[in-house]
């Protein structure tokens, strides 16, 4: 575990290098001056230019003045948003614990729909049931993820009235920010309002979540059934079944629990897919999330928003990776022997 | 004795047609297969069968539903938009824009990515290793995320999207031609085609690349319906394909003004991008199919 440790921690090094290459040479790529691009001051006098450029070390070796800029993202120092002008890193704050409460619902739901849909798909392999969810899952993966989100208003919003279409909570209620993760923000609070607020929270997050969560959805459910045909072809099965097991002791005890394992190790790589659809949800639902404001700052030509934008995003993406790497690795001995990391 | 049987010489088919066989034999693949086709002629030919301009307007023909509906008219098959524009001409310009864009957009990823995929697979030591980690950091950012930011550096537009798409699908094909020359260069064949003296580069085009092609293609059915999807959401975002030209994603969200008086303008886009996905999806399908029945034969 320790050799798997340090293995996924010196990736974890590289990949932030990486990552913080990318975005430190996205300031000469974008238009105008490299050390506005850096720090977000638009309207800086001499004075402050000047202290900007000392800051950055703009006089100095390309390799330094990326070290500065390394400093700058460790003190936790992202500059400040060009359109409104107040530092990215509160910003990014206040934003990404709503993107990674929407997706971690819609991640929890393609779970919850997908895998069993999965199994179901293996245990009848090649029958009409079988059928049916591959097809279904072909139709869901290749909605574009906008028109759905367009419908689902439409209908449920508009048409049934049942669910709200846009924002994260009424405006009724006042939540204090704490964590910025609603649901737990909610139940910390001393508010004698806090389940109709729990409750106006939830309607909010159902319609989008769901959005998010068809297209990966359609992906568990091939994972699983695939991870499901395997497992049912291995040998192991047919010795339980030799043993006398009934169908339900064979699939519940054995086959389900080395199926999932399998599917696991899919997760991070999922999660990926998801936050992009994410990004696109946000905007069609007025989710207040980072993927809308990152949009919102393409628009706007905020570029120091842009480049820490992608920034935080992939940096997020990259730590749930790794996460599920090691639940994995935690989960299944097999992977910890592995000399080739994923 | 059947004497004459010796004469006749068995003929292998090649994997490329073995595959092809197997294909027809599925139907939904080769459904899917026509739509497809159909999608390619309909995005050459679309300005000569198209029956009106895509950016012309009929003000006196404003917001007309499609023609089944009551009030409709039979010349303007799918209705019109809040210009007068007509939707079917409009949609068949788009097949050229977002589906014939795609097509374009993955073939040439492919040959680049092919190209640096299996110079790199040749190589050893600390560079490919470098190659592989900085491709998993490449390819472990969304490549939406990494399409709206190339479109940031090089403005919005159209011609932006196509080159920031064809960016982002690189890594993919390099890694998936890397993976696959290499496993193909453990094999025995190869070793053999090395003893009759074949150089690296003759190994490579006359023995790997006839066996891995119908992965590439695999891979580039997979890279085409993400490709339609990403030039139709960056032209939803605002930020592909700009005003009055006729990309799906562009269109739909020019409807959505008038989404609840005029759901035609929002429906028929989505469905128009939905079947090119969708015939691209299963396209790639029956590929991975019949490799898979190539493979258990």
């Amino acid at each position: 575990m320790l050799t798997f440790t340090l293995r996924r921690l010196s990736l974890f090094l590289f990949t932030m290098l990486v990552l913080t290459l990318i975005s430190f040479s996205l300031s000469f790529l974008f238009p105008g001056d490299t050390v506005i691009n850096h720090s977000g001051q638009i309207n800086a006098t001499a004075t402050e230019l000047a202290q900007l450029n000392e800051a950055y070390q703009m006089d100095k070796s390309i390799f330094t003045q990326y070290g500065a800029y390394l400093t700058h993202i460790l003190n936790g120092d992202l500059g400040q948003s060009m359109a409104s002008q107040s530092p990215i890193s509160n910003e990014v704050l206040e934003l990404l614990p709503a993107t990674i409460e929407l997706s971690l619902v819609a991640l929890l739901i393609a779970m919850l729909v997908g895998i069993p849909l999965g199994f179901i798909a293996a245990i009848n392999h090649n029958k009409a049931s079988d059928n049916a969810i591959l097809s279904f899952a072909m139709l869901g993966y290749s909605i574009p993820v906008f028109w759905l989100g367009l419908l689902a208003i439409l209908f449920f919003s508009i048409g049934l009235g049942w669910l709200p279409s846009a924002g994260k909570i009424s405006l009724l209620f006042e939540i204090e920010f704490v964590t910025g993760i609603q649901f737990i923000d909610i139940l910390l609070s001393e508010s004698p309002y806090k389940w109709q607020a729990f409750s106006n929270a939830s309607s909010h997050i159902i319609l989008p979540a769901c959005v998010i969560a068809l297209a990966p959805a359609t992906i568990f459910i091939r994972l699983s059934r695939a991870a499901m045909i395997e497992v049912l072809a291995a040998s192991y099965i047919r010795a339980a079944k030799a043993k006398g097991l009934s169908f339900q002791q064979i699939i519940f005890r054995h086959a389900i629990r080395n199926a999932l394992i399998q599917i696991i190790r899919h997760v991070g790589l999922q999660f990926a897919n998801l936050v992009t659809l994410a990004m696109v949800t946000e905007v069609i639902f007025s989710w207040p999330g980072i993927g809308r404001w990152l949009i919102e700052s393409i628009s706007q030509r905020d570029y120091t928003a842009i480049q820490s934008g992608l920034l935080v995003l992939s940096c997020f993406i990259f730590i749930v990776h790794i996460l599920t790497d090691f639940i994995y690795a935690a989960l299944n001995p097999l992977a910890r022997g592995n000399h080739h990391g994923s | 004795m059947a004497r004459e049987k010796i004469y006749l010489e068995e003929v292998f088919p090649s994997p490329f047609m073995q595959l092809w066989g197997i294909f027809r034999k599925t139907p939904v693949a080769m459904v899917g297969f026509c739509c497809f086709i159909f999608l390619v002629i309909l995005a050459i030919f679309a300005p000569i069968i198209s029956p009106y301009s895509p950016v012309e307007g009929h003000l006196d023909m404003i917001l007309l539903p499609p023609a089944w509906h009551p009030d409709g008219n039979v010349s303007y098959l799918l209705g019109t938009d809040e210009l007068g524009r007509d939707m079917l001409s409009r949609l068949m310009y788009g097949t050229s824009l977002t589906f014939g864009l795609s097509f374009i957009v993955v073939i040439f990823s492919l040959v680049i990515g092919v190209v640096i995929g299996s110079l790199s697979a040749l190589t050893r030591g600390i560079k490919s290793s470098f190659l592989n980690h900085f491709l998993d950091v490449i390819l472990s950012i969304p490549s939406l995320l990494l399409a709206i930011i190339i479109v940031a550096i090089l403005g919005p537009g159209i011609s932006n999207t196509v080159w920031a798409i064809a960016i982002v699908f690189i890594p993919q094909f390099i890694h998936i031609t890397r993976y696959a020359v290499k496993e193909e260069f453990r094999k025995d064949y190869v070793l053999a085609s090395r003893l009759d003296g074949a150089s690296n580069f003759r190994i490579l085009y006359y023995s790997v690349f006839p066996n891995i092609v119908e992965r590439l293609m695999s891979q580039a059915t997979l890279a085409q319906s993400a490709a339609i999807l990403d030039i139709a959401t960056l032209g939803f975002l605002g930020l592909g394909a700009q005003i009055p030209l006729p990309e799906w994603g562009a269109i739909l969200a020019n409807g959505l003004e008038h989404f609840y008086i005029a759901p035609w303008t929002v429906y028929l886009p989505g469905l128009a991008i939905l079947f090119a996905v969708v015939a691209t999806n299963l396209v790639g399908e029956g590929i991975r199919h019949a490799l898979k029945l190539r493979k258990e034969n």
